[in-house]
């Protein structure tokens, strides 16, 4: 049973807090006041600075003290119970102090199936932190739970502080915690900075980095790049480019000669940095190529010739399938261009797509956009051109605003010119009321799983604004926001740094740009409910309709498209919107940007066109499943989506055909399952996370999906009954049709998919079995006959299981045993085998394949 | 205006009505539990008041779904009720409150057990009086040989032991004596003859008597009392049988009669005879009179029979409650109504507390609420109730419509559950989260009031709640508007301490 009396849960950290109390009592007080001024300064005091407020606060305390949040309410007039109301309701904040270090353990839907619930038993095994408390003992770390980080082709993640670390075992564990402690983890500044000028005509060393490649290491590699051309004294760029794509051979490091040939180097690391250019470039000096050969020389003696084998053939059979069959949009320039070099972004032809629309009629734009059939590509797929005329038709009369929540400031837009704070009357002296319209890119990726968004933000940002720019002229809005969520950290410097320039450059004089970053709720990607965050209140969904198109952000018409689909709007008006329309099926036109995770060999981002079909993704851009396993479905769509069985992997990408099948097109995030993935636990872990994300107003939500969630969780403990199922489809009706908004109508979805193709698997849950040997309370770890003795899963466990019995058979005893699988994973005999109920588990006959620490 | 259609009736409405709105205008009651007109609109929550429109997949609620010309709404199909059933039980499952008290659902004798209990700690020892004589017939004798399945059920049983009920019965019937005398209604000039002068026939007379009727009761014995005779004192079971007596009781003793005899010239006859079920002269076994189920009329018009004659175990509360029914069975026939009984009103139940959720509750104890120095045995007794009856019982939403619906509150009960919890503003407000459906008419209220603190939702899903923000006091949260919460809080949790 859940308490969520505030009173049990303060005693535990009650000692922290008093001495904190006392700290702000004496002369801390002092420093906070003169803190909070300048930051109110910055951000207004309006109440649609809550949020902003609340995040200056926490990024300066690491929490909300609550002399911090009295003293905003002073001084602002903002109502405690609202500023706690928000506090409360978004998950970034605390209002508790933490740790010296937070710890995130993502699980996200590709972590969750390569077993983050492992990592965050064995990181708090490591950390020696008590059941109940989420603070090692030392106050060292505190670890968190996390949807997502949007890293899912390394799964699992693991992120401390600003560093991110990837593909964890068992065994990484520690070394992330000794790596962290003894490295200094400053994020390299110029990573998110626009370069220096450099000569168009040199050479260039081309380093992907976005968060996934930096995660492996890419900005040190940078680094050490540049240390090295400098140090040969050569004219060579070492450029920052956009994302390529392919993850599986990150950080990818191309080297482009001027009328010469291309080489493509994987999985470097930052100790290949030198190598690699002295591959194809000399030092300057003669004197420094002396010096450099001595080294090498003396190096190999020593140490013995290193073999050197990065070189990635592009043209090998395994890149041409990654790549042949994508066409190129949304990520155009990929791989090529510098995210913040506006000249080069000019030069392949950027902004001529926004100068064209400038020059002819918004009505004209409007025309193109519905031509191509573009459709919203954050998951319902609305027909985009239509969205846009609703909102240049929405009348110029004040729409009436929605009554604002309980715990709501004033209804009017204030009009002082904060950081997060909208002022259309200071960008062109306009009278409220008078034709006030607003565009809103909606990147608040929140679907764990997805991380498309996140690359095209970081890797395209201006691509993003001008397609907000032509759509805001078509539309006749002058003032808009990017909402990027919490997680995405890279993606808000980029985008800010992006907005800086072109407002330097002037291509922003007419439209007042701001960045809204959200404050970790996955339903404020519900374009309701994003709009009452902007606007300073708890992220709970409106009834629609009205829809934001007629009365959105301040009750005016609000155009809301998802990153994606901006992203793909200038290449369409650039290259005529039968071009577009040329692509992808009658109903489905263009392409679509997916993230590909999960057990599939080739992990990474593609885009492709629409009409391609799900076992062409997996099987010849992926690689298929790999260590032998045989495919058994697709997630697509989230949380909101669905599980595709192999049977219907003919299925074509196509908005009607997936929904047609159960599943929904969704975000992109697209996860491929294996004969090792439970169905039930993979609905059970979707009920998980939309329970989490609930806004909690409307019944059928908040209760419904912690029912279904109870009831699915009670299968995987093997504590389930007959009726469970049709209780299970019960609350799935009455959920879907009964609730407010997208989450909770859709909450159903991953149920109801799993039980229509998989329901052999309930089935067997109920009858205390889990066919994929994967639901701990239905699984036992045996030792078979075949063991040797070695002793080494005796030595491994870490939850003393098995005793260490020399040169006989081993046992592993079951009451104690916690299946974390490191037993089984570690026996070089192959001995050790899952078995249910009387019944030995398909599959688990290979072993599995181990990937190293990313940070290396 | 805007014209609509709701169940195929046509109506008109200002344009920015709700459906609701016109609803409303048409009569149709569509139930609400989180919607306040001019203060908290347009923000559903409950899903209560949802409807079907058109053949749209979805139910939209009513209160905040603007009405549009052409609409057609129906509210009234079996898939709305499904859905409006379903979401007062998603809410039940989510709900600690007893709308009647374990003690009082678990006495066969329908005692008004928390109500007397009050009365007794604030010291109005008479009214205690009234509420005991008037309902249990025989506190004296109740009062020392019940079983007292009562304390049995008390919440503080296992917690640290059951507050002792029958003492205070016994008690306050002691202090009673022969003194108090129930009002009787004006005489109806109805005759009714008893058959069988033990529990269940003298408590079918008093209950007769107290409705104007007349009552005579036979006995083959010479005295009445039947089984209650010899299990107490002689003078306890006296004082009893007195009150009756004074109220106009007319007792015939070494009778042996039959019904169909005596039944020409009384009005009615009930037949409280016990184990000797034959010759009476309706049909029966050798144990048992059969009658109906529903008004317990026996094969012969205008004969009743109850109490131990149609069931095995003699059960002495059980026979005063056996005796209450039938007299409002007789009472109906007599004024030509259909009577059917009722099994059970519509109740909610905490489930299975913890220790820390004991020690709540023991916070709404009635020692807790009053100020008076609690002296007597029954008094310290009575102050250890925690008052776990709602003090909404009679004008909550949630249990209205529960009724209405025909609500299981344990359909969807699951393992999580908010916390049992009691907030007290001493001498105002009482605000049990753990019955809080969420609704926000209180933090709409006081945000509406401009209240300093006022009340905030925190946290968010399933764990949202409603608290005074950063754990304020509720006196400081609620300064000026704790009764208007109350008044609109749809169930108990917000009340005013001294409802009863």
């Amino acid at each position: 049973m859940n308490k969520h009396s505030c009173h049990s849960e303060r005693s535990e950290e009650s000692l922290t807090e008093t001495t904190e109390t006392l700290r702000f009592a004496q002369g801390d007080k002092a420093d906070m006041d003169s803190f909070i001024g300048r930051l109110l300064s910055q951000t207004g005091r309006e109440p649609a600075a809550t949020i902003p407020i609340l995040q200056g606060i926490q990024k300066e305390y690491r929490y909300l003290p609550e002399p911090a949040l009295r003293r905003v309410s002073e001084l602002t007039g903002i109502r405690l119970a609202d500023l706690v109301g928000v506090a409360t309701f978004y998950h970034q904040f605390r209002m508790r102090p933490v740790g010296r270090h937070t710890l995130r353990v993502c699980h996200g839907t590709a972590c969750h199936v390569k077993g983050s619930e492992r990592i965050d038993d064995w990181v708090r095994q490591q950390l020696r932190i008590p059941t109940g408390s989420d603070t090692s003992p030392d106050n060292e770390f505190t670890v968190e739970r996390v949807a997502c980080l949007g890293c899912c082709t390394l799964a699992p993640v693991v992120q401390i502080e600003q560093s991110t670390y990837g593909h964890l075992t068992a065994d990484t564990v520690a070394a992330m915690l000794e790596d962290f402690r003894a490295t200094r983890h400053e994020t390299l500044a110029d990573v998110d900075q626009v370069s220096g000028r450099r000569n168009g005509h040199a050479p260039e060393i081309r380093v992907g980095l976005g968060s996934c490649c930096m995660a492996k290491g890419s900005d040190e590699l940078f680094h050490r790049l540049r240390e090295t051309v400098k140090d040969f004294g050569l004219d060579v760029t070492v450029k920052r480019v956009g994302c390529v794509g392919m993850c599986h051979h990150t950080p990818i490091v191309e080297v482009r000669l001027p009328g010469g040939p291309t080489a493509f180097y994987a999985k470097v690391g930052p100790d290949e940095a030198e190598p690699i250019v002295r591959r194809h470039f000399k030092p300057v000096s003669l004197t420094r190529r002396l010096v450099r050969w001595v080294d090498r020389q003396l190096e190999e003696w020593v140490t013995g010739p290193k073999p050197f084998d990065h070189a990635l053939d592009v043209h090998s059979p395994p890149v041409e399938a990654f790549m042949s069959r994508q066409v190129r949009i949304a990520t155009e320039g990929f791989g090529a261009i510098d995210p913040l070099d506006l000249d080069e972004y000019l030069a392949h032809g950027g902004f001529q797509a926004l100068s064209r629309a400038l020059n002819r009629k918004p009505e004209e734009t409007i025309a193109d956009i519905t031509a191509s059939g573009l459709r919203g590509r954050g998951g319902a797929g609305f027909p985009t051109g239509l969205k846009w005329q609703k909102v240049r038709a929405a009348g110029n009369r004040s729409a009436p605003h929605p009554s604002p929540q309980t715990t709501a400031g004033p209804a009017s837009p204030p009009n002082c010119g904060g950081e997060a704070v909208p002022s259309p009357m200071s960008s062109m002296g306009e009278g409220l009321g008078e034709g006030v319209k607003y565009v809103i890119c909606n990147g608040d990726e929140g679907d764990p799983g997805a991380f498309m968004d996140r690359m095209l933000m970081e890797s395209f940002p201006y691509r993003i604004i001008e397609g907000m720019l032509i759509a805001a002229h078509a539309v006749g809005a002058r003032a808009g926001y990017i909402y990027v969520r919490a997680e995405y950290p890279r993606a808000v410097s980029r985008l800010r740094e992006a907005i800086r320039v072109l407002t330097e450059r002037g291509f922003l004089k007419d439209f007042d740009l701001k960045i809204f970053e959200g404050a970790g709720a996955f339903v404020c990607g519900e374009e309701t409910a994003l709009i009452e965050s902007i606007e300073g209140r708890r992220g709970i969904p409106r009834l629609k309709p009205p829809y934001p198109a007629e009365s959105g952000l301040w009750g005016r018409p609000t155009l809301i498209n998802n990153v994606e689909t901006f992203a793909l709007v200038p290449w369409i008006i650039r290259n005529g919107a039968e071009k577009f329309a040329a692509l992808g099926t009658a109903k489905s036109k263009g392409t679509k940007v997916f993230a590909l995770a999960g057990k599939v060999a080739r992990t990474g981002l593609i885009e492709v066109p629409m009409g391609i079909t799900v076992r062409q993704i997996v099987e010849e851009i992926g690689g298929g499943v790999p260590n032998g396993k045989q495919f058994k479905a697709v997630q697509i769509g989230g949380p909101s989506g669905g599980c595709l069985p192999a049977s219907l992997a003919d299925t074509p990408v196509d908005y009607e055909a997936l929904t047609a099948a159960g599943a929904i097109m969704g975000s992109g995030g697209m996860i491929v399952l294996d004969e090792d993935d439970c169905m039930v636990d993979v609905a059970r872990y979707f009920l998980s996370f939309l329970k989490a994300e609930s806004c909690g107003e409307c019944t059928f939500c908040r209760i419904g999906t912690m029912r279904m969630w109870e009831i699915l969780d009670r299968l995987c403990e093997g504590k389930g009954k007959r009726s469970d199922l049709d209780e299970l489809l019960q609350l799935a009706g009455l959920t879907a049709a009964g609730s407010i908004c997208g989450l909770g109508r859709t909450a159903p979805n991953p149920v109801l998919t799993t039980l229509r193709y998989f329901r052999d698997e309930y089935e067997a849950h109920i009858a205390g079995r889990c066919p994929a040997g994967r639901c701990k309370a239905l699984i036992q770890y045996v030792v078979q006959d075949n063991c040797t003795g070695c002793t080494i899963c005796a030595q491994r466990c870490p939850a003393d299981a098995i005793a260490l019995t020399p040169y006989q058979k081993h046992h592993i005893d079951t009451d104690k045993c916690t299946r974390c699988d490191v037993c089984r994973v570690d026996c070089p005999a192959n001995a050790i085998a899952i078995e249910s109920a009387g019944q030995k588990c398909t599959g688990h006959t290979h072993q599995e394949h181990l990937q190293p620490l990313g940070r290396v | 205006m805007i014209r609509l259609t709701i169940d195929n009736q046509p109506v008109e409405v200002p344009e920015g009505s709700t459906i609701l709105d016109a609803a409303r205008q048409l009569g149709i009651n569509i139930p609400t539990l989180c919607f306040l007109a001019g203060v908290k609109e347009n923000r559903p929550s409950c899903m209560a008041c949802v409807v079907k429109v058109g053949n749209d997949a979805r139910l939209v609620p009513s209160c905040s779904t603007k009405a549009v010309n052409g609409m057609v709404v129906s509210s009234e199909t079996a898939e709305v009720k499904a859905a409006r059933k379903a979401a007062l039980e998603l809410l039940f499952s989510d709900h600690l409150g007893d709308c009647i008290s374990v003690c009082q659902r678990a006495c066969p004798a329908h005692l008004q057990i928390p109500e007397t209990i009050r009365l007794v700690a604030a010291g109005k020892m008479t009214e205690a009086i009234a509420t005991v004589k008037e309902n249990i017939v025989f506190p004296g004798v109740l009062g020392r040989i019940c079983r007292a399945p009562c304390e049995q059920g008390c919440r503080r049983r296992q917690y640290d032991g059951a507050v002792a009920i029958q003492l205070i019965e016994r008690e306050v019937a002691d202090l009673a004596g022969k003194s108090y005398v129930p009002a009787c209604a004006p005489p109806t000039g109805k005759r009714v003859a008893i058959i069988g002068a033990g529990a269940t026939g003298l408590s079918a007379a008093f209950f007769l008597l107290r409705l104007g009727h007349k009552a005579v009761v036979f006995d083959a014995a010479a005295q009445p009392g039947g089984q209650m005779r010899g299990k107490v004192a002689d003078k306890v079971l006296e004082a009893d049988i007195e009150t009756i007596r004074q109220m106009g009781l007319e007792f015939r003793g070494s009778s042996r009669i039959r019904a169909d005899v005596v039944r020409r010239e009384f009005d009615a006859v009930i037949l409280a005879v016990g184990p000797n079920t034959t010759g009476l002269g309706v049909d029966a076994t050798e144990r048992m009179i059969r009658v109906s189920p529903k008004d317990f009329s026996t094969s012969l018009a205008g004969v009743f029979a109850g109490g131990t004659c149609i069931r095995a175990a003699w059960d002495p509360a059980r026979s005063v409650g056996d005796g209450k029914v039938l007299a409002e069975s007789v009472d109906a026939f007599l004024n030509g109504r259909e009577y059917r009984l009722v099994i059970k009103e519509f109740t909610s139940t905490i489930p299975k507390l913890t220790t820390e959720e004991y020690q709540q509750l023991a916070k709404g104890a009635n020692s807790a609420l009053t100020v008076r120095e609690l002296v007597s045995e029954a008094e310290k007794a009575a102050g250890r109730c925690c008052h776990c009856d709602c003090r909404a019982a009679h004008d909550c939403r949630l249990r209205i419509f529960a009724e209405q619906y025909d609500v299981n509150p344990r359909a969807f009960s699951g393992e999580h559950r908010r916390a049992f919890q009691v907030i007290r503003q001493p001498g105002g407000v009482i605000f049990e989260p753990g019955k809080c459906i969420s609704c926000g008419i209180c933090v709409a209220i006081a945000t509406q009031a401009q209240e300093p603190l006022g009340l905030t939702f925190v946290g968010r899903g399933f764990d949202v709640h409603v608290a005074v923000p950063l754990d304020g006091a509720l006196a400081d949260g609620l300064q000026k508007v704790g009764a208007e919460c109350v008044k609109h809080c749809p169930t108990g949790a917000l009340a005013l301490e001294h409802d009863s």
